[in-house]
């Protein structure tokens, strides 16, 4: 059975984008979340294999939603989606809980080589 | 992948983004001081989370111009949030300028022009604001021996290159600790994430693992070129002293990110919830020509069961025409959108010209909610825009000259939206001085539009005066407007998309222009008539008045016939000539007939049609014309007896 991901971002785009990567690589998308609090309700709600998370979010930011997460759900595994130049905040994710993370501008085999290591 | 669907969302969300940065922009200009605190604070994080959304995009779309404007606005607000940075006035312009640079940008990219974009200079600027900030020192990470103590000394090295490795190596150390007790990482957290970090760190772990998992845990959080266990603790690592740290920049990157992360990321960011879905436009055309084609089959149904005599019959096709009626409004509905969706756009225009001109205007938007259809509301953008500045440069006077008049110094200009019954009514008011009237009459004798006796005009004439392509009473040409131009194309554009145009002027006190639009393009108000066995629709907007033919009133001037009414001589037109159906040109049953007037800007002139029918809100259905068909439709429809229409096109015509 493939494995489910709920994909959080803000903007559209950048759902479309991981969204199209992730279900031709043969995930299930099974949500989205455009702020990190939908991101903590949809999590509780899905129990998704995979999160990507969106650093800068409004509606508590993304390092919030993993802390949230994780704290209910200590083996989930968030994959971060962040931009250049964003690395405190990156490292600040992780010691958050997230697993892993993703450098945009997105290529697929990164964003999937990425997602293979979080799924370990 | 689908290229072309994903610059789509990118232009649209772009464009979205760009109107909140120009929003948060005004707010924040008129008190820059308040960046740090309240509300100035909410605009600097509306602003960052627009641009911050913009660069991610770009990054993807390999936009590097939309990139790097981004990326160089993004520090300079991070730096603002982070406290580390004063907002003043001046960052204020080289935002707004930069805003500017990136609204043409983004607009570049629709077009593939994008990369030929220079935008070093201004970047530059915005970097240069943020060089010019306070000193931050950074500790050097001078040493990197890993301190003697318990459990087992591992070395890695990342793989060179490696993407954010200050971040990387959090994660091959979060996997350690997975495995153990990390009780040492060299160097520090802070300097790994310093732009010189090399990937090369180390760290003491106490587990019970036995070295080979160690470096397979290790590995696995991927990019790891080399992982070394040693047991003989503890192994100095190898100097990287290869710059002295006073040679370094002043503001490393990572310790205003580091600040920032402090602020940005405990905080709870407050932004509305969405609550509209982007629906192509196309898919509710497809459901509106579904709708029409259900309005016909509700019609053939009707005439039907008109010939049965069925009660139960009657009430299905009396529930089901209730139901078409409902799902049509719904429909239509769905084409409307807000008009703050476009006026939001404005304050940055009026405030642009505004300050071009030496003027101070208090610009207020009134009816924010009022809906109209999409596609009508993006056209009336460019009339607006042009009436706006019509009003700032010709209507609204200086500061000094509103004091001596006894005005409040700052001029107030009024964009609203009201309703009323089936149009809405786009109305921009200024408190200037109105229109010049002796000057307008001065100027329409001089270029032979009105009568040398006359000794005022009307409103009305007036507009048809000052909307003559060329018409121009401002002695100077200002780079925004005098040239003559504006009011003509704001009246086209207006009265094509089946409109009008109005206008109040009061001298000394200010004028009013309303745009009366109808509320969606989709249906319109028409009247229809009948040439022989054939329907046309006629779009009222178009249409003053109706009258019966009577012989005195047709002339012929050089061969053509024209028609005498209220002693203005227009030229008429038979419907039957110019949609080519056969029959009499003259000498026809003039007293059966009709003659619609139309008029269309400045053109007039009288149809002949057999018969009218009445007037109706027909559904427009696009029409593709057949080669070679006539061009004077635009349209058809289905009328409610269910026999198709054809719509004319009234400037076809004139």
């Amino acid at each position: 059975m493939s494995h489910t991901v709920l994909i959080c971002d803000d903007a559209i785009f950048m759902r479309t984008m991981l969204s199209d990567i992730l279900q031709q690589a043969g995930f299930d998308v099974v949500g989205e979340a455009e702020t990190g609090a939908q991101a903590v309700d949809r999590y509780r709600e899905l129990r998704p294999d995979l999160v990507t998370m969106d650093i800068v979010m409004p509606d508590m930011g993304g390092i919030d939603a993993v802390r949230e997460i994780t704290r209910n759900d200590p083996g989930a595994k968030v994959l971060m989606c962040s931009a250049m130049g964003q690395q405190a905040l990156v490292v600040e994710a992780i010691q958050a809980g997230a697993k892993d993370f993703v450098v945009k501008p997105f290529q697929p085999s990164r964003v999937l080589e990425a997602v293979q290591r979080v799924l370990g | 992948m689908d290229s072309a669907r994903y610059r789509e969302l990118f232009l649209t969300e772009a464009r979205d983004h760009l109107v909140v940065i120009n929003q948060a922009l005004i707010a924040l200009e008129h008190a820059p001081a308040e960046a740090a605190t309240g509300a100035g604070r909410d605009s600097v994080d509306a602003i960052f989370r627009a641009v911050h959304t913009v660069k991610g995009m770009s990054g993807v779309m390999g936009y590097a111009a939309v990139g790097s404007l981004s990326h160089a606005m993004e520090t300079l607000l991070s730096r603002v949030r982070a406290g580390e940075q004063a907002l003043e006035g001046e960052h204020v312009t080289l935002l707004f300028d930069a805003a500017d640079a990136l609204e043409h940008a983004v607009e570049a990219s629709a077009t593939a022009q994008e990369s030929a974009l220079d935008v070093t200079s201004l970047v530059e600027r915005l970097q240069g604001r943020e060089r010019g900030a306070g000193p931050l020192a950074r500790a050097a990470d001078a040493s990197r021996t890993l301190p003697p103590g318990d459990g087992i000394a591992v070395h890695v090295t990342l793989e060179p290159g490696t993407i954010l490795p200050g971040a990387r190596a959090q994660l091959v150390v979060a996997r350690a600790r997975a495995l153990g007790a990390v009780t040492t990482v060299v160097p520090d957290e802070a300097s790994m994430l310093g732009d010189d970090f090399d990937g090369c760190f180390a760290m003491r772990l106490v587990c019970d693992a036995d070295d080979a998992s160690v470096v397979a845990a290790l590995r696995a959080a991927g990019f790891v070129h080399e992982a070394r266990v040693v047991r003989d603790a503890p192994l100095r690592e190898r100097s990287s002293s290869e710059g002295a740290p006073a040679e370094r920049a002043a503001v490393p990157r990572s310790e205003a990110e580091a600040q920032f992360a402090a602020t940005w990321g405990s905080e709870v960011l407050k932004a509305p919830l969405q609550r509209y879905v982007r629906i192509d436009l196309r898919r509710l055309d497809h459901l509106m020509t579904l709708v029409g084609e259900l309005m016909i089959v509700r019609g053939r149904l009707a005439q039907r069961a008109a010939t049965h005599d069925d009660p139960v019959l009657d009430e299905a096709v009396a529930e089901a025409s209730r139901l078409i009626g409902e799902l049509q409004d719904g429909v239509l509905g769905g084409r409307m959108v807000p008009v703050w969706q476009v006026f939001d756009r404005f304050p940055r225009v009026v405030r642009d010209a505004a300050r071009a001109l030496g003027k101070d205007v208090e610009f207020v938007i009134e009816g924010r909610e009022i809906e109209l259809d999409r596609s009508l509301l993006e056209q009336v953008a460019d009339p607006l825009v042009h009436l706006l500045r019509n009003a700032i440069d010709h209507g609204i006077e200086a500061p000094d000259a509103r004091l001596a008049a006894g005005k409040p110094a700052a001029g107030r200009l009024t964009l609203s939206a009201t309703r009323e019954r089936s149009a809405v009514v786009i109305r921009v008011r200024d408190d200037g001085r109105g229109v010049n009237r002796a000057k307008v009459l001065a100027k329409a004798k001089a270029m032979g539009l009105v009568d040398e006796e006359r000794d005022a005009l009307e409103d009305e004439e007036i507009l048809r005066v000052i909307s003559r392509a060329g018409f121009s009473t401002a002695d100077r040409v200002t780079e925004l407007s005098g040239r003559g131009v504006g009011i003509d194309a704001v009246l086209s554009r207006v009265r094509a998309l089946g409109g009008m145009v109005d206008l109040k002027s009061f001298e000394g006190a200010g004028t009013a222009f309303s745009l009366r639009l109808p509320v969606t393009l989709a249906v319109i108000p028409a009247l229809l008539a009948r040439v022989g066995d054939e329907s046309y629709a006629l779009p009222l907007t178009h249409v003053t008045e109706t009258l019966q033919l009577s012989r005195g009133v047709v002339r012929s001037v050089r061969g053509r016939e024209v028609i005498v009414i209220r002693e203005e001589v227009l030229p008429l037109l038979h419907l039957r000539d110019v949609v080519g159906l056969p029959g009499q040109a003259t000498g026809r049953d003039a007293s059966a007939s009709h003659v619609v007037l139309l008029e269309l800007a400045e053109r007039r002139a009288g149809l002949v049609v057999d018969q009218l029918l009445g007037q109706e809100e027909i559904v427009v259905k696009p029409f593709d014309a057949v080669r070679g068909a006539a061009s004077c439709f635009n349209g058809a429809t289905i009328t409610g007896d269910g026999s198709a229409a054809l719509i004319l096109e009234v400037s076809s015509l004139l």
